[in-house]
C-alpha cells in the first residue's frame, strides 16, 4: 500500500488527543446508592475506575479511534499497487544516460532499473509480450515485442549506460509509436534529470535517484596554438550545495597542474594552463559524489600531430619549405601520378596535376579538380577577391586572409561540400564523402601572395591536421568516419583494452559510436591513431532526479522492489469505513443515552 | 383488628398491615429463648412460680399461704398440708431498634417500609400477648422513640408511631443502641431492623446488646438493587447518607467483584452473629412481609 499524501498520516496524532479528551471529559453520571461501602471494599472494582480500564472497555472510544484512523488513512490517499505487467504488451524503456550510473541508488540507478525490468520480464504472463527500447544518445529498439523471456533478459544484461545524455523523450515517443494491444503499456526507467518527460497515454515512468550531489569535468582539452600548447579544464557543480574541489592534472604520473576550485551550486569554473610536454594528460577531481565516472578525463597532445604527406606535382618551393617546417610524420615528393603508391601516406597533395578519379583517401588539391568529386571548374577567373572566410572552422583557425591577393584561380562550381573561403568565387572548398576527404585550393601558390603571409603555414598545418592529423577528438555517443586510405580493415581498441575489427566500407572506416569516454586506438595499414572520446555533453553530469509526476511508485515494505504496474485507490473505501464507523458510534451513543 | 384500625380516625392513612394478615398474627406469640423476669403478669411463663394456671410442683404449706392453693387430694391421702405451685406467666419486654437512616429508603418497597411492617407485625403479636413493646428509631439525628406499650389497645399507637417514621440522617447503630439501653433496664427481646450500612461498623452496637444480656434478633434488610446492582457504564456512585462518591466503570467484571465483596460482607455478618449468639435473619425487599413473619420468623424461632 502506498500513500499519495503521506504527510496526512500526521493526523494520527489526533488519536492521543482523542484519548486525552476522553479521559478529561466529565462523562460520569451521578447515581445515588444506599452505600458505597461494598463498592469500596471491592478492590477489582476500584481497579475498574482506572483510566486505562475505561479506555479498554470503551466501545465508543474504540470506534472513535477506528474512525479517526480510517479518516486519516483516507486523507493520505492510499492505494494498493500490484506488481506485474498487467495484461497487454509491455514496452520497457531504459535510460542509458551517464547519470544513470549514479550510486545514490544501490548499486547504481541503472542496475536498479535493469533489475526491475528483469522482474517485469519474470512476471510476464503466458502469451504476454514485452519489448525493449533503450534511451541512449539515439533511441534504439533493442528487442521488438516478444514472448521470448530469455532474449529479453539477455538483451537487458548486455546494456550499459553511455557516457552521454540519453534521449529518453525520444525513446518514449518511439515506444508510443509502437502499436500496443489492449491493455498494453510502456514503463520507462529514468532519472528524469534532463528536462520534462512527455506525458503520453499508457506511459508510466519509474523515476530513480534521490540526490543531486555531483561535481564533474565537463571539458578537458590539450591544444596547440602558435604560442605553444595549453590545456583547458572545465569543472561544473551540478548539486545544490557549494563544493570545494581539488583538481589535479597529471602527465605520465607527474603532476603538471593542481588547484582547488570553489564551486557554488550550479556553477562551473574553467581553468587554462600552459603545457610543455606532449602525450596523455589526465585530470582528476578529488571529490566524493554519487557519480564518480565524470570525476576524471583524459586529453592528448600529439607529438606528431600531422600525418605523412606525399606531394604529387611539379614541385613548389613554398610548399616544400612549409612541409619541412611542420611536424609531419614524413614528407615525400613525386611527379608520377600513381595512386597505388598513395596508400602509405596519410595525406596526398595533388599540385596542378590531373590525377583522374582519385581513390578514397585524404587529399589537399591545389588547382586540381578530380572528376569524381562534386565540384567542377568552369574556367579561370582573374583577381578574385577574398570576401569572407569561416573563422570557426578548424581549417581556418588562427588564419588571417586579409590582404591576400590572387592573380588567377579556377572558377569552382560546387555541387556539395562546403565553401570555407568565399568571395567572387569559392577560394577554399572542403569535402567529405565516399571515402574521400579533400581540401581544394583553386589557385596555384605562385599565382598569389598567400605564401608570403603568415596565414599560409597555419592554413597548411590546419588543413593537414583536419585531413589526417593526430589524435581525434569525439564525443561519446558520436559515430566517426575515417578515410581508410586504401586499407581494408582497422582495429579499434577501447580504453579497457577490448578490440573490435572494423572493415572499410566505400573507402571509409565507419567506427561505431563510442560508448565510454576515454582514449581509443585505431590501428590500420596507414598506422595508429588515437581517438579521445569525451563525455557526450555537459548536461550528462546532471543527476538531480526529475519530478515524480506520472511516476510509478515503488512498493513500500518490499525494499523498493520495482515498478508496480497497476494501482488501485483505496481512499474511498477508507472514507466509507470512517463514515460507517462514525454512524455506528453515533447510533450506539444515542442508544446508550436513551437507555439512561 | 385491621377493620378497627381502618375505622379509627386516628389510624394511619396507609395501613402497614392488612386485616387478613392481622388475623393470622392473632394466633402467634413471641418466643423468648431465655426465661425473663417480667413486671406484670402476662401470657408468658416466668421463672417465678406463683399464680399462674400451669401446674408446676407441690410444697409444704407454710404459714401465710393462700388456702385456695392447698391440694386437698394430697391432704386426704397424706394427711399433711401441701399447696400447689403454678408457673407464673409474666409479660415480655419487646424492643425494636429500627434503622431510619436515609439508606433505608432504597428498594421497592423501601427497606424502611419493610422494616416498619415487620415491626408492626411483631409488635402487634407482642401487644396481643400482653408484652411490652417499645421502638427506638435509629439514626444519627437521634430519632424518635416510643416508650413501652402494653395491651392490645396500644396497637394504634404503635402503628401511628411507625407510620410516622421517615428516612433521614446517617446510620449510627451504636448511638441508637446506647439511647435504647439508656431507657430500658429490663432485659427482654431486642429486635434490630437495619441494613447495617453503618460506616462506623455494626459490631460495637451488637456487642452492646450482648453486654446487656438481652436476647437479640437481627433482621438484616437489603434491597434487591443492593444485592444485585442494576447499573452499568461510567458512574459516580453517591452515598445517599454521607454524600461521599466513588467513580467506577461498571461492567460485568466490576459486578462480579461487587458480588464477591457483598458475599464476603454478608458472610462476615453471619459469622459475627453466630459467634455472639445473635439470631440473624437476612431478607430483601422483594420478600412479602407475610412470608417473612409466618414462615421465616417462625422458622427462625422468633414467633411461634
Amino acid at each position: 500500500v502506498t500513500f499519495a499524501v503521506p504527510a496526512a498520516l500526521w493526523g494520527l496524532l489526533a488519536i492521543p488527543c482523542l484519548i486525552l479528551l476522553y479521559l478529561l471529559r466529565v462523562r460520569r453520571r451521578d447515581h445515588p446508592v444506599s452505600t458505597i461501602l461494598l463498592w469500596q471494599r471491592s478492590a477489582p472494582t476500584l481497579a475498574a475506575s482506572r483510566p486505562s480500564r475505561r479506555i479498554e472497555r470503551s466501545v465508543l472510544l474504540l470506534l472513535q479511534i477506528l474512525a479517526t484512523v480510517a479518516l486519516v488513512t483516507a486523507l493520505a490517499r492510499p492505494s494498493i499497487v500490484e506488481r506485474g505487467a498487467g495484461g497487454g504488451d509491455v514496452l520497457l524503456v531504459l535510460d542509458l544516460s551517464l547519470s544513470m550510473r549514479a550510486r545514490d541508488v544501490a548499486p547504481t540507478r541503472f542496475d536498479r532499473a535493469r533489475d526491475e525490468a528483469m522482474e517485469i520480464v519474470a512476471h510476464l504472463r503466458p502469451g504476454q509480450r514485452a519489448g525493449l527500447i533503450t534511451a541512449g544518445p539515439r533511441p534504439l529498439v533493442r528487442v521488438t515485442p516478444t514472448e521470448d523471456r530469455d532474449r529479453l533478459v539477455a538483451a537487458l544484461r548486455e546494456l550499459q549506460p553511455w557516457d552521454a545524455s540519453g534521449d529518453v523523450a525520444g525513446a518514449v515517443r518511439l515506444a508510443a509509436a509502437h502499436p500496443l494491444g489492449p491493455g498494453g503499456r510502456i514503463v520507462a526507467w529514468t532519472d528524469g534529470a534532463r528536462g520534462p518527460l512527455p506525458a503520453l497515454p499508457r506511459v508510466a515512468y519509474r523515476i530513480l535517484g534521490s540526490s543531486d550531489d555531483n561535481v564533474g569535468i565537463t571539458a578537458f582539452r590539450a591544444l596547440r596554438d602558435p604560442r605553444g600548447a595549453e590545456a583547458l579544464v572545465r569543472v561544473e557543480n551540478f548539486g545544490t550545495r557549494s563544493r570545494r574541489v581539488p583538481l589535479e592534472v597529471t602527465h605520465d604520473g607527474a603532476t603538471t597542474y593542481r588547484a582547488v576550485l570553489d564551486l557554488p551550486p550550479g556553477a562551473s569554473r574553467t581553468v587554462v594552463f600552459p603545457i610543455t610536454a606532449a602525450g596523455r594528460f589526465t585530470a582528476r577531481l578529488a571529490v566524493h559524489d554519487i557519480l564518480p565516472d565524470d570525476d576524471s578525463a583524459t586529453a592528448i597532445l600529439d607529438p606528431a600531430p600531422l600525418p605523412s604527406v606525399l606531394v604529387v606535382g611539379p614541385g613548389d618551393p613554398y610548399l616544400e619549405n612549409v612541409l619541412r617546417a611542420l611536424p609531419v610524420v614524413r614528407a615525400a615528393a613525386t611527379r608520377a601520378v600513381d595512386p597505388t603508391t598513395w596508400r602509405s601516406y596519410g595525406v596526398v597533395i595533388l599540385d596542378r596535376v590531373d590525377p583522374g578519379p582519385i581513390p578514397p583517401g585524404d587529399y589537399l588539391l591545389i588547382r586540381t579538380v578530380p572528376p569524381n568529386l562534386p565540384v567542377a571548374a568552369a574556367g579561370d577567373v582573374r583577381t578574385p577577391d577574398i570576401a569572407s572566410w569561416d573563422r570557426t572552422d578548424p581549417v581556418l583557425q588562427f588564419v588571417d586572409l586579409r590582404g591576400v591577393r590572387i592573380l588567377r584561380a579556377l572558377q569552382l562550381v560546387p555541387e556539395g561540400g562546403r565553401v570555407l573561403v568565399g568571395g567572387t568565387v569559392p577560394l577554399l572548398w572542403a569535402y567529405e564523402g565516399e571515402g574521400v576527404r579533400a581540401l581544394l585550393l583553386p589557385f596555384a601558390l605562385q599565382d598569389s601572395d598567400l605564401p608570403m603571409h603568415v596565414a599560409f603555414p597555419l592554413l597548411v598545418a590546419n588543413g593537414l591536421g583536419w585531413l589526417g592529423g593526430g589524435a581525434l577528438d569525439v564525443r561519446a555517443g558520436e559515430t566517426l568516419q575515417i578515410p581508410a586510405g586504401g586499407g581494408t580493415r582497422a582495429r579499434v581498441i577501447d580504453p579497457e583494452g577490448h578490440s573490435q575489427l572494423v572493415p572499410a566500407t566505400a573507402g571509409m572506416f565507419l567506427l561505431p559510436p563510442f560508448q565510454r569516454a576515454g582514449v581509443y586506438r585505431l590501428t590500420s595499414a596507414s598506422g595508429e591513431r588515437q581517438i579521445v572520446a569525451r563525455i557526450g555533453d555537459p548536461r550528462a553530469g546532471m543527476v538531480r532526479p526529475g519530478p515524480a509526476d506520472r511516476a510509478v511508485p515503488s512498493a513500500p515494505g518490499t525494499g523498493d522492489a520495482g515498478p508496480l504496474v497497476t494501482r488501485a485507490s483505496l481512499w474511498p473505501w477508507f472514507l466509507l469505513a470512517a463514515l460507517g464507523i462514525i454512524m455506528g458510534e453515533w447510533v450506539l451513543a444515542t442508544r446508550r443515552e436513551g437507555d439512561r | 383488628m385491621a377493620g378497627r384500625a381502618d375505622s379509627d380516625p386516628a389510624a394511619p392513612t396507609t395501613p402497614l398491615l392488612d386485616p387478613e394478615f392481622l388475623q393470622k398474627l392473632e394466633t402467634l406469640g413471641l418466643v423468648s429463648r431465655k426465661r425473663i423476669r417480667g413486671e406484670q403478669r402476662g401470657d408468658r411463663r416466668s421463672v417465678s412460680r406463683g399464680r399462674g394456671v400451669e401446674f408446676s410442683d407441690h410444697r409444704a404449706y407454710q404459714l401465710g399461704d393462700d388456702y385456695r392453693y392447698i391440694d386437698w387430694n394430697v391432704v386426704s391421702r397424706l394427711d399433711r398440708l401441701f399447696v400447689k405451685m403454678f408457673s407464673e406467666e409474666e409479660d415480655l419486654d419487646v424492643s425494636f431498634v429500627l434503622d431510619t437512616s436515609r439508606s433505608m429508603a432504597a428498594g421497592s418497597p423501601s427497606k424502611l417500609m419493610l422494616a416498619k411492617r415487620l415491626a408492626a407485625a411483631i409488635g402487634y403479636i407482642g401487644l396481643v400477648n400482653l408484652d411490652r413493646v417499645g421502638v427506638t428509631a435509629c439514626s444519627a439525628d437521634a430519632g424518635p422513640r416510643l416508650d413501652r406499650l402494653r395491651g392490645r389497645a396500644r396497637v394504634f399507637d404503635l402503628l401511628r408511631f411507625l407510620d410516622g417514621l421517615e428516612p433521614a440522617g446517617e446510620t449510627d447503630l451504636l448511638l441508637a443502641m446506647r439511647r435504647h439501653f439508656a431507657g430500658v433496664r429490663r432485659r427482654g427481646l431486642l429486635i434490630v431492623l437495619s441494613d447495617l450500612f453503618d460506616p462506623r461498623g455494626y459490631e460495637r452496637a451488637l456487642l452492646l446488646a450482648r453486654y446487656h444480656r438481652v436476647q437479640t434478633f437481627l433482621i438484616h434488610i437489603l434491597a434487591d438493587e443492593e444485592l444485585t446492582p442494576a447499573v452499568a457504564g461510567d458512574l459516580r456512585l453517591v452515598d445517599v447518607e454521607t454524600g461521599r462518591a466513588v467513580e467506577v466503570t461498571v461492567d460485568a467484571e466490576a459486578l462480579r467483584a461487587y458480588a464477591q465483596a457483598r458475599d464476603a460482607y454478608l458472610s462476615g455478618v453471619e459469622r459475627f452473629c453466630l459467634r455472639h449468639g445473635i439470631d440473624y435473619l437476612r431478607t430483601s425487599t422483594s420478600v412479602p412481609v407475610e412470608a417473612l413473619v409466618l414462615r421465616w420468623l417462625r422458622q427462625g424461632g422468633l414467633v411461634g
